[in-house]
């Protein structure tokens, strides 16, 4: 047993080989100076967030899963949070960090009511779009802080004039828009999808809520099969003029595996 | 006033010598100059309300509201000076905000009075501050239904948790008037203002006192409210008002559980019904 | 570390020691909570490491930060025991300036904030259980990065990992006490049977109306007793 300062509670050199302390301070016995760090890394994480716009609103998706690297830690964790009667944010990535933006929302909208229900006296409520200007506005301000707050996250709602709105913001302070949008694993696997779908802003304002809506399942499905970060429950809302509709304990259907008895050996082998 | 020329009203910090803080009384007559402001708390709820006197034709009417809303549960009303009014309000909602943040959960209405009272006191203690010019009336719901903390996820065991303590009753309507003092009080029915000796002797006939029955439901309080300001605007009819009302139900009752103006349709009916009573009282005269 | 030592990767955890500070104290452990009919029971093992070698092997893990709010600490010890000193301090500042005793939601809500504002200086994964007269029973934990999760039970530590699958196939909802106990020493027998970082004596503690009641079990009585530990 080493009984170095240097070497309480690391492995055993005879088990692991010898330590690598390269990396370490000089003070403890490294090569190099270390620079102080402030970035941290996502520890609990959601996948995917999936959304589309259609002629009246949007749809919007993702699965109940928190992982912890690759063992599915939490499997009841709702990433889509409603925001007034106007938008909803989908969450992506570190769970801690959806949490704390969740209640900077939700401060934000405590005092939002403060000026009451009268819209001549308070000015008109928040809309999707201003409420993405200033999600985005608080993580590039993290970001710049070296800091940031470890998310991809879609804003899926109305705008001022009551027009289908859906925006993406992350952890870079990154912004974009488009007719449908998928964060994380989503963007490889369900974007393509939802493209067929709505190939531009024209084709989302000729879509309907059920064609919408079939889209995304369709998305969740190829997203489960695809994605070992996922799980078959999932969360949906749709934002249009009536309001926010949201379920939060869907469960896949139409799965398709039947055909795995087709599939015999890798090659050659037909038994 | 025996104060006056005595010098012992000059500073708040400085008692006189029958031990009272003349500064403080003072700052009651600001606030007996006001509007009249009263809240009722209910068996399913609070009202608040206040007699707004138009100052000016050139004000827009319904505008430059005297109630305001601290998180989203509770209500502030207050008679006296307009400015101290909305300092107030405004640390009421910083202490909402800062319990909210240690807390992770809404602050009950009777922590929030008591940060207040302490706050108001403060004010009567340095001779570099004077006593806020009004009195405030604070009511509010406490959730009496189980809140999660903010921003937790996930929800524990599909049938629930085991073990509660049965027939207890959780949170409930709950109301407290803090004056210039400092001195806070919980009350069932509460008045300040110019108005406020009618005031109270109208709140004193309602039955408000849950050991002493069934007391008033929240929809019969709106009425009372209403009718109580037209009452004690009588002594000062000469000037013209606006009545401003606002309601904090349960979260299973109108507003759930939010501190909200009280619907045009209701308020309404009860300023109509509130100005038939007047009437009829002079009737009774003929 | 809490459910290692190490950081996560893609494929999984790696055995790192990397961001342990140096000589630092280990809880690689097991420990869990969960809802029961009348309230809640919390259990751990009680071994504490350094590298392989068992610093303490009768460690208490299962800290009172209340009457009736306990937690069960995973991580460095050092760091955990820090934590809980100032919840305990916030809860007992709470109980007194409300007159009234604090939730294990309070509870929840403190220590979250004290990990995740300080998630760059923490090892520390940590499970709350308390009961109170408003909420009855109530199981949340925090891992790593200083979210909060509420759970019907959960499991924690480096010794966890190896009992997700004991957990879910014998998990009932609304048990009694004595299945909890039942339930709680099975887990933390297998995993103390297949962690080497778990060991030593299965400690419980059981949160009702009643109060707190302490549990032990011995392995060399094979788990069987001595039990509850009533005056």
């Amino acid at each position: 047993m080493n009984h170095f300062p240097v070497g309480w509670g690391r492995p055993r050199d005879d088990v692991y080989g010898a330590y690598n302390p390269s990396y370490l301070p000089q003070s403890h016995g490294g090569t190099q100076a270390n620079p102080i760090t402030h970035t941290q890394s996502p520890i609990v994480t959601g996948t995917s967030v999936l959304a589309i716009k259609y002629k009246d609103g949007v749809v919007i998706a993702a699965d109940n899963l928190a992982s912890y690297g690759s063992l599915a830690r939490f499997t009841d964790v709702k990433r889509l949070k409603q925001f007034n009667r106007k938008a909803v944010v989908g969450f992506g990535g570190d769970v801690s960090d959806m949490q704390y933006l969740d209640r900077l929302l939700n401060s934000l909208d405590v005092e939002e009511n403060y000026g009451g229900d009268a819209p001549a006296e308070s000015g008109p409520h928040m809309s999707a779009k201003n409420l993405h200007a200033y999600l985005s506005k608080v993580m590039y301000k993290r970001r710049s802080d070296f800091n940031p707050l470890w998310n991809a996250m879609l804003v899926a709602g109305l705008d001022e004039s009551d027009k289908p709105f859906l925006a993406y913001a992350d952890l870079l302070g990154t912004t974009y828009s488009s007719p449908s949008l998928a964060t994380g694993f989503g963007a490889h696997l369900a974007q393509p999808i939802m493209r067929r779908a709505v190939p531009n802003e024209a084709a989302s304002r000729e879509l309907s809520k059920e064609q919408a809506v079939e889209c995304i399942k369709e998305c969740m499905k190829v997203l489960f099969y695809r994605d070992a970060r996922s799980m078959p429950v999932y969360s949906i809302a749709v934002i249009d003029g009536k309001g926010v509709d949201l379920k939060e304990d869907e469960k896949l259907e139409n799965q398709s595996w039947a055909f795995a008895e087709q599939i015999r050996g890798y090659g050659t082998q037909t038994v | 006033m025996t104060s006056i020329g005595t010098g012992y009203d000059l500073s708040n910090s400085v008692f006189s010598p029958d031990g009272r803080n003349f500064q403080v009384e003072y700052a009651t007559k600001a606030v007996e100059n006001g509007g009249t402001a009263i809240g009722i708390r209910c068996k399913d709820g609070v009202v608040l309300a206040m007699e707004k006197l138009v100052t000016s034709r050139l004000m827009k009417k319904d505008a430059n509201k005297r109630i305001a809303t601290v998180d989203r549960n509770i209500g502030v009303v207050s008679a006296g000076l307009v400015p101290d009014g909305r300092h107030f309000v405004s640390r009421a909602r910083d202490e909402a905000s800062s319990w909210r943040s240690t807390y992770k959960a809404p602050i009950p209405v009777a922590s929030l009075a008591n940060r207040m009272g302490s706050y108001v006191q403060a004010f009567t203690l340095y001779s570099s501050v004077r006593p806020f010019g009004i009195t405030a009336i604070v009511g509010g719901f406490d959730a009496e239904t189980e809140v999660d903390v903010d921003g937790a996820v996930g929800s524990g065991p599909k049938v629930g948790s085991g073990g509660k303590t049965q027939g207890v009753k959780e949170g409930g309507p709950y109301l407290y008037m803090i004056e210039p003092s400092g001195l806070y009080w919980g009350y069932y029915g509460a008045a300040t203002g110019k108005g406020r000796q009618a005031a109270k002797a109208e709140l004193e006939k309602l039955n408000l006192d849950p050991k002493k029955g069934d007391t008033i439901s929240l929809e019969e309080g709106v009425k009372e409210a209403a009718r109580i300001i037209y009452v004690a605007h009588e002594d000062s009819k000469d000037k013209e008002f606006e009545l401003e009302m606002t309601w904090i139900s349960a979260v299973s009752g109108p507003t759930k559980g939010r501190h909200e103006d009280v619907p045009k349709e209701l308020k309404d009916e009860a300023e109509r019904l509130a100005k038939k009573a007047l009437e009829g009282d002079d009737e009774m005269e003929e | 570390m809490v459910q290692t030592t190490g950081m996560l990767g893609e494929d999984g955890i790696h055995v790192d020691m990397g961001h342990l500070k140096s000589g630092e104290v280990n809880l690689g452990t097991s420990i869990m909570a969960i809802n029961f009919k009348d309230g809640v029971i919390l259990g751990a093992d009680s071994r504490t490491t350094t590298g392989a070698y068992i610093a303490n092997r009768v460690t208490d893990k299962l800290t009172r930060v209340h009457d009736t709010i306990w937690c069960c600490r995973s991580g460095s010890a050092a760091d955990t025991q820090a934590v809980a000193d100032i919840v305990q301090y916030h809860l007992g500042m709470y109980g007194i300036t409300n007159d009234e005793a604090p939730t294990t939601q309070t509870a929840a809500a403190i220590f979250q904030e004290l990990c995740y504002e300080n998630k760059d200086a923490l090892s520390a994964g940590i499970i709350i259980a308390g009961w109170d007269h408003r909420h009855g029973g109530q199981v949340y934990s925090i891992p790593l990065g200083g979210s909060l999760h509420k759970q019907a039970y959960s499991i924690g530590g480096s010794g966890s990992t190896y009992i997700y699958g004991y957990c879910d196939a014998n998990w009932k909802e609304n048990m009694t006490e004595q299945e909890g106990v039942k339930f709680v020493k099975g887990a933390l027998q297998e995993a103390i049977k297949w962690d080497g970082s778990s060991g030593g004596v299965i400690r419980m503690v059981v949160l009702t109306k009643r109060g707190a009641e302490r549990h032990l079990y011995l392995p060399d009585r094979n788990y069987e007793g001595p039990g509850m530990d009533r005056p």
